[in-house]
């Protein structure tokens, strides 16, 4: 688990950048510009580096002739030089060299070259982070941590992190550098040509965000020529509230006898950044393919000018990886409400079992009914709060695009969520109470995010409009005095419920209307509250979030998935000229009638599902047989209604239909989709039974735990025995991929498991099972292990040391009925 | 730019589909993931070529740091000209929707993940055609693609690939400490360009660590093409 100290409080060293000269201070201040140099690596591969060297070991044994690429770029007119450390991280070195000795040998080449200014480069630790790759963000920010420090000991005056193609990990660096170094940090991300960098970052989100986290300078390098980075510049212009910095490349590379050309010569290149500089741009260089010809032409550009365009204003964003949601004007955002245990006996359930397929869902499902905001709290006493809202934020981050709002009252689990949170979140929540104030806003100026301010204090939540006005306008003002612009405060009037305090209601849409044209600040909203203990709830939430909106309510938080909020939030668009033109109401109504009571009544089997069976079949078993999810559920349902007993339903229709479709499979007559179909009905009732029962119905057969192993990412196989044994009833602790050793032994240890699977796919990776099971023989010695997985055979599971092999996701099951019954 | 289809025949094959009676449900589900994997993926390659020296015992490839180890690889280079290293991906996108699918359904991550491996072979044939069509140019003639991790030749040549092609930077490819690939449906081979036409010129299972067991060789319809 993360090491969870407050790094927040460290952020008033970062008050006094240390700064190498005045006129770097001014360059930073966006009163002068500042040129850079261009291309190391085309230089080198010019001087004969041979490709998947490590340049960098070139500071250690030429010297010379790294120093004499800088001096020429010095000599062309480059005053912060770049040092040669692009990949000298700890991973990518290896044993080649220490980061610490490459980096004083880097700097030192820069300084012997006369640079006015050292700038100390940071590439990427070329692994993926989680939950795509498998570097965590600790790890990630280990490396680059190590980076700054030798920076700071060498003597570099900048912290220059660059090609960065991933923003969580651009975050990592910006993190590491801030804190543990006072020198300026500038940050520059790559972009494809369709304008977003592989992780699907565009240029508006990387400036956002990498302004919120207070970077000196933020930017464009490599990519592509300085023609096609042009709109992306434009982009990051528009929102940047710091210097913006380019470095593109002299075009696209080509063969010409043997030697690599790039296709924008120097004179048209300078011609480009001449139009950047007139757009804004302040900080200019060059990457790949450039040389001093293009600098000279660069620094002549910028010679004796300086800029007049003052910096964009802050505006009101939240961002994640792939998306921004930045409210201008009347706009609304809505923000979803479902991941919060409050209330939710499903989601206290998955929090305590750690069954984040069902909280991922949650966030998938109101992804796809339109939120634009989610809200994320694990807020239950007997989890370890911060460790799991960590782990929940990243795996929503890998299946929805959104952006989140961190929700808790924990400020160590806020600042572990938002610290490895991808993006620029909104933290839920501060109040007006001292404690909260001095807590709260330093995580939130720390980490560039957004914050949640509730009108109450110590005194409670007051009653009327002016006295809610006056916390916000405290509220407000802290915030400023904390460094944090009042475009990132989103103040929460708090709303009662009508059938408690009928009269704060009004007072409710007051205090949001003198807080938006007091203040001039957004405004957010728990709207279901409002109607607590009334009949037809929604019809009380939407008539209250309709006259809200009219109040001026920027962002209210609901269930995305109640159409009659859609409805509201969707037509409130139409009136407050958001959905211009009204093209995206029409899209999405035009056909829709307003549904009528009696009309919603039992579907059975929905359309497209077809294939009733016929009168003297037994209806769920065919069901299951030919895979039809929402037929079985509903039958399930209808038999269960009729009377019979859960028990019933599953020993006399459901279990039989599996076993009749595994024989099928192993008979060959059945492949292997077919056999999940059926499992994926089965599983449509075994859910019905379970949300029908009471506690003692469905009988649990036994615990399972399954594994992909330390070293595989490859689970698809795993993920299928998983869905097997549940629909036998067992009880499947499922570890996830790349899963280390220990990790298996402590769940085995806590849930007292007899039964452990374990996937791997490669040969390579199968060290990682024998690794596992060793483990397990030496600490939990009565565990039985079966394995499975492409490369494996009964001979090999022997060899590695497991008790029994499975070919495929059925004999998984078979092994579980033999050894757990 | 070549047009990139998944070869549904294919994926099936990968699923273990040998003629079974499957009804219109299952098959439009799966037409419909077909149809997500290309919607959600973004193939791409690159390749560079470099000269082969043999000399040594190993296979070095001339200006790069690349040095391949191993007697099935050195039988497949070991009389080539020069030699182009390729990468493949479908693209983070598609490892993102893949996520997407584990969470909500173990099918349709099956599905869709045979799918992607059908699609990443395409690319990987669009890759092959393009050094081809550069080895005709130069008037050489090529062999088969010959991945790590076939034969002898160790996973752990892949980080040394991507950094000799900057597949990172080119692709967003990235190989994990176990020396995995990232995104999962990724290729890197080696494709040996000869001065003469050759007579095996097909990848066959003879070399394959999994041909003892592997099911899709027992029924006639091997992995590769």
């Amino acid at each position: 688990m993360l090491p969870i100290t407050s790094h927040a409080v460290c952020a008033d060293a970062r008050d006094s950048l240390h700064i190498a000269d005045d006129y770097l201070a001014r360059v930073i201040a966006g009163e002068e510009y500042l040129v850079f140099d261009g291309a190391m690596g085309t230089m080198l591969q010019a001087a004969g580096l041979e490709a998947g060297e490590l340049p960098e070991l070139l500071c250690l044994t030429s010297p010379d002739e790294v120093t004499a690429i800088h001096r020429a770029y010095v000599e062309a007119g480059s005053q912060a030089v770049t040092t040669n450390t692009f990949g000298a991280n700890a991973r990518k070195l290896g044993d080649a060299a220490s980061v610490r000795e490459v980096f004083a040998a880097a700097v030192s080449c820069v300084r012997a070259a006369g640079a006015r200014y050292v700038a100390a480069d940071i590439g990427p630790t070329g692994a993926l982070l989680a939950p795509l790759g498998t570097m965590s963000f600790d790890e990630a920010y280990d490396l680059f941590a190590e980076q700054v420090r030798a920076a700071v000991e060498a003597g570099a005056d900048i912290i220059l992190i660059e090609t960065m193609a991933d923003l969580l990990e651009t975050k990592a660096a910006v993190l590491a550098a801030k804190e543990n170094s006072r020198l300026p940090v500038f940050a520059t991300m790559t972009f494809g040509e369709d304008g977003r960098t592989f992780l699907g970052t565009s240029p508006r989100i990387a400036a956002l965000t990498l302004s919120s986290l207070g970077v000196q300078a933020l930017g464009v390098n490599c990519s592509l020529g300085p023609d096609d980075l042009r709109p992306l510049v434009d982009e990051m212009l528009e929102v940047a509230t710091c210097p913006v910095m380019v470095q593109a490349n002299a075009g696209l590379p080509h063969v010409e006898g043997g030697r690599t050309v790039f296709s924008v010569s120097a004179d048209a290149y300078a011609e480009s950044v001449a139009g950047m500089v007139e757009a804004g741009v302040r900080i200019v260089g060059g990457c790949c393919g450039t040389n001093p010809a293009y600098i000279a032409n660069v620094a002549d550009i910028v010679r004796d000018k300086r800029p007049v365009r003052s910096f964009a204003r802050p505006l009101c964003s939240v961002t994640s990886a792939q998306e921004a949601v930045v409210l201008e004007g009347r706009h609304v955002a809505t923000i979803g409400e479902r991941i919060n245990p409050t209330g939710k006996k499903r989601l206290k359930e998955a929090l305590r079992s750690g069954d984040s397929d069902y909280i991922i869902n949650e966030a998938i499902a109101q992804t796809e009914a339109g939120a634009d905001i989610l809200d994320v709290n694990a807020g239950l006493p007997e989890i370890d709060e911060a460790a799991v809202l960590v782990d929940l934020v990243g795996k929503i981050q890998g299946v929805s695009g959104l952006p989140l709002q961190i929700d808790s009252s924990d400020p160590v689990a806020v600042e572990a969520a938002v610290r490895a949170y991808a993006g620029k979140p909104i933290i839920n929540s501060v109040n007006g109470k001292q404690e909260s104030l001095q807590t709260v806003l330093p995580i939130a100026k720390h980490y560039g995010c957004a914050v949640v301010g509730l009108t109450l204090d110590e005194g409670g939540i007051p009653p009327t409009a002016e006295e809610r006005f006056a916390i916000a306008e405290r509220i407000v003002q802290a915030a400023e005095e904390a460094g944090i612009p009042r475009q990132d405060v989103l103040i929460d009037c708090l709303v009662m419920a009508a059938s408690t305090n009928q009269s704060e209601v009004v007072e409710i849409l007051r205090a949001i209307t003198l807080v938006k044209e007091r203040l001039g600040v957004r405004t957010v909203l728990g709207v279901s509250n409002v109607s607590f203990g009334l009949p037809l709830r929604e019809v009380v939430n939407a008539t209250f979030l309709a006259s809200a909106f009219a109040a001026g309510l920027d962002m209210p938080i609901l269930n995305p998935l109640s159409e009659r909020y859609r409805e509201v939030v969707d037509s409130w668009r139409v009136l407050c000229g958001q959905d211009v033109g009204a093209m995206r109401y029409i899209e999405g109504y035009a056909d829709k009638k307003i549904a009528s009571a009696t009309a919603k009544a039992a579907s059975g089997a929905p359309a497209g599902e077809g294939g009733a069976p016929t009168a003297c079949e037994d209806g769920l078993r065919h069901f299951v047989i030919t895979g039809r999810r929402a037929a079985a559920g509903a039958e399930v349902e209808r038999m269960l209604d009729a009377g019979e007993s859960a028990m019933a339903v599953i020993d006399g229709h459901l279990i039989p239909a599996l076993d009749e479709v595994g024989k099928r499979f192993e008979a060959g007559t059945f492949f292997l989709p077919q056999l999940m179909a059926s499992a994926e009905a089965a599983k449509a009732g075994f859910d019905v039974i379970r949300s029908r029962s009471t506690g003692e119905a469905v009988a649990d057969k036994g615990s399972v735990a399954v594994a992909t192993v330390k070293g595989d990412i490859h689970d698809i196989g795993k993920n299928i025995v998983r869905m097997l044994l549940e629909n036998y009833g067992y009880t499947v602790y499922d570890l996830g991929r790349d899963v280390e050793p220990q990790a298996v032994i402590d769940c085995v240890k806590e849930h007292g498991i007899k039964l452990v699977g374990l996937s791997a796919l490669m040969t390579t990776t199968v060290r990682g099972m024998e690794d596992t099971i060793a483990l397990l023989r030496e600490q939990a010695p009565d565990t039985k292990v079966f394995v499975g997985g492409a490369v494996l055979t009964p001979e090999y599971a022997q060899m590695v040391g497991a008790d029994y092999y499975a070919k495929d996701a059925a004999e998984g099951a078979r092994i579980c009925a033999e050894v757990l019954g | 730019m070549p047009t990139y289809r998944v070869d549904k025949a294919e994926a099936l094959r990968y699923l273990g589909y040998a003629g079974q009676k499957t009804d219109d449900l299952l098959d439009e589900r799966i037409d419909e993931l077909i149809a997500a994997c290309e919607r959600d993926s973004a193939p791409a390659f690159v390749y560079r070529i470099f000269p082969v020296d043999a000399s040594s015992g190993a296979i070095r490839l001339v200006g790069s740091s690349l040095v391949l180890e191993g007697s099935a690889i050195y039988e497949h280079l070991r009389e080539a000209r020069s030699c182009a290293v390729m990468a493949v991906t479908l693209g983070l996108a598609n490892e993102r929707a893949t996520l997407r699918m584990k969470a909500k359904s173990a099918l349709d991550a099956a599905v869709f993940g045979a799918a992607g491996s059908s699609l990443v072979e395409c690319a990987a044939d669009a890759c092959e055609a393009a050094i081809v069509a550069e080895a005709a140019q130069r008037g050489l003639h090529t062999n088969w693609r010959f991945s790590p991790g076939y034969g002898d030749l160790p996973l752990d040549v892949q980080p040394a690939i991507v950094r000799t092609l900057e597949a990172d930077k080119k692709l967003g490819m990235t190989a994990t400490d176990s020396n995995l690939l990232i995104p999962v449906k990724s290729v890197t081979a080696f494709v040996g360009l000869f001065d003469e036409l050759r007579e095996h010129t097909k990848r066959s299972c003879a070399g394959c660590a999994c041909a003892s067991h592997c099911s899709l060789r027992k029924a006639g319809t091997p992995c590769y093409r």
